[in-house]
């Protein structure tokens, strides 16, 4: 008998393994929607714009629905981004630089994932627009915070009209 | 005639004797059966896994001390008092758990021991307290798009003290008497969370005594138990007299 339970402590000695895989909702992208400067309600389609942040050669994406999401730096309090639009046509392209200026505040999700950055637009200057170098002038016409509060991808931050 | 007699006389004595000393014996056997004494006393121990894991483990220190007193002949108080300082490493971050709980409740030894043995298969009931601190050592910010560079680990070393936490936790268990009084025993424990006083912007992800947390209050544990028995007195087993009570 004292033999038997012996067997079964040193039997019993066993560990837990972790398998957690984060799920939940962590660090959200900016969602631009994109408008029609003539008629501002209607959504518009982009041509083929590509995306590409400051100081990268390669772009994030290259768009054309009327709905994007660009990432934002958990480093920096700003993040630029080139804009090409017509970026496959050599002759119509424009590129426009876009710099978002922001406040980040890091939050606690759970053991798998971590931490997650919550962007906060800047009140008074959440955006800068410059033209490139050798000015081909301004295909975005104007700019709209709708939520300056970046804290999921399901509601539209930033409306842009060309 | 007189040597029939005598004959006679001496048979008569001896068959007397003979009779006598039967029922003598009889009577002394009914007194040879001893009455069931178990002894009731304290019970010391220590956590023999928590010792192995510090000696082996270099981010575990750890110690529990474990002791019942045998109240009733199948209840027995019983207490678990320990101290633990855990880094825990998560691929998204790094903390270390530093603290000390106390667990009391009962056994239930549901096994009935033959003749002069005394060991245990029983269950439980504790109520655990523990009081400690958090200190996050570094971590990593959650980002499911890499394109401006994957996240490196930040550290910070921010602690957060007076946290405390309480549960309820359910124990089933076997305790073995291997040498004269010295029980090695084992446990296993299904924890329920009562109280959880968190830290702001963290979480209680490891809590000493209630082990690790998961995304509900349910937590396990378990421990591997040696200790000694100190007797204090005995008590005779009443459960005979109830049967001649029942007879008459």
């Amino acid at each position: 008998m004292k033999k038997i339970f012996i067997l079964l402590f040193i039997l019993s000695i066993t560990s837990c393994e972790k398998d957690d895989i984060c799920d939940k909702e962590t660090t959200s992208r900016v969602v631009i929607e994109f408008y029609d400067n003539l008629l501002a309600t209607n959504l518009k389609n982009l041509t083929s714009m590509s995306a590409t942040a400051d100081g990268f050669t390669n772009p994030y994406n290259v768009f054309s629905s009327s709905k994007i999401q660009l990432p934002l730096s958990t480093a920096a309090d700003f993040t630029k981004y080139s804009l090409v639009l017509n970026s496959t046509d050599a002759v119509n392209l424009n590129q426009d630089f876009l710099q978002f200026n922001y406040t980040r505040k890091t939050i606690f999700v759970s053991r798998a994932c971590g931490y997650k950055t919550v962007y906060q637009l800047d009140a008074s200057n959440p955006f800068t627009l410059t033209d490139s170098d050798p000015t081909d002038g301004f295909w975005i016409k104007n700019i709209i915070i709708d939520n300056k509060t970046i804290n999921n991808e399901t509601e539209t931050h930033v409306k842009i009209y060309f | 005639m007189k040597l029939r007699h005598m004959l006679k006389y001496i048979f008569s004595i001896l068959f007397v004797l003979v009779s006598l000393n039967g029922i003598a014996q009889e009577v002394v056997k009914k007194d040879s059966i001893p009455p069931k004494v178990e002894r009731y006393g304290v019970r010391f121990g220590v956590d023999l896994f928590k010792l192995g894991r510090s000696a082996f483990d270099k981010d575990y220190q750890g110690i529990e001390f474990v002791g019942d007193y045998r109240l009733t002949r199948k209840y027995y108080i019983a207490a678990e008092l320990g101290n633990e300082n855990k880094t825990t490493d998560e691929p998204q971050l790094n903390f270390t758990t530093k603290g000390s709980y106390v667990k009391a409740g009962f056994d239930y030894n549901a096994y009935e021991n033959w003749l002069g043995m005394e060991n245990m298969i029983y269950v439980g009931l504790r109520y655990g307290f523990s009081t400690f601190s958090q200190t996050l050592n570094s971590y990593k910010i959650y980002n499911s798009q890499p394109y401006l560079g994957s996240e490196q680990a930040i550290v910070t070393g921010e602690q957060f003290s007076g946290l405390t936490a309480s549960w309820i936790e359910v124990v089933a268990g076997i305790k073995a008497e291997v040498f004269h009084n010295v029980y090695v025993g084992f446990s296993v424990r299904l924890n329920q969370l009562v109280s959880n006083k968190k830290p702001d912007n963290f979480d209680n992800l490891y809590i000493p005594g209630f082990n690790r947390t998961y995304d509900g209050s349910f937590g396990v544990g378990f421990n591997y138990t040696v200790s000694y028995f100190l007797p204090l007195y005995k008590s005779n087993v009443k459960a005979k007299v109830k049967e001649v009570k029942k007879k008459k």
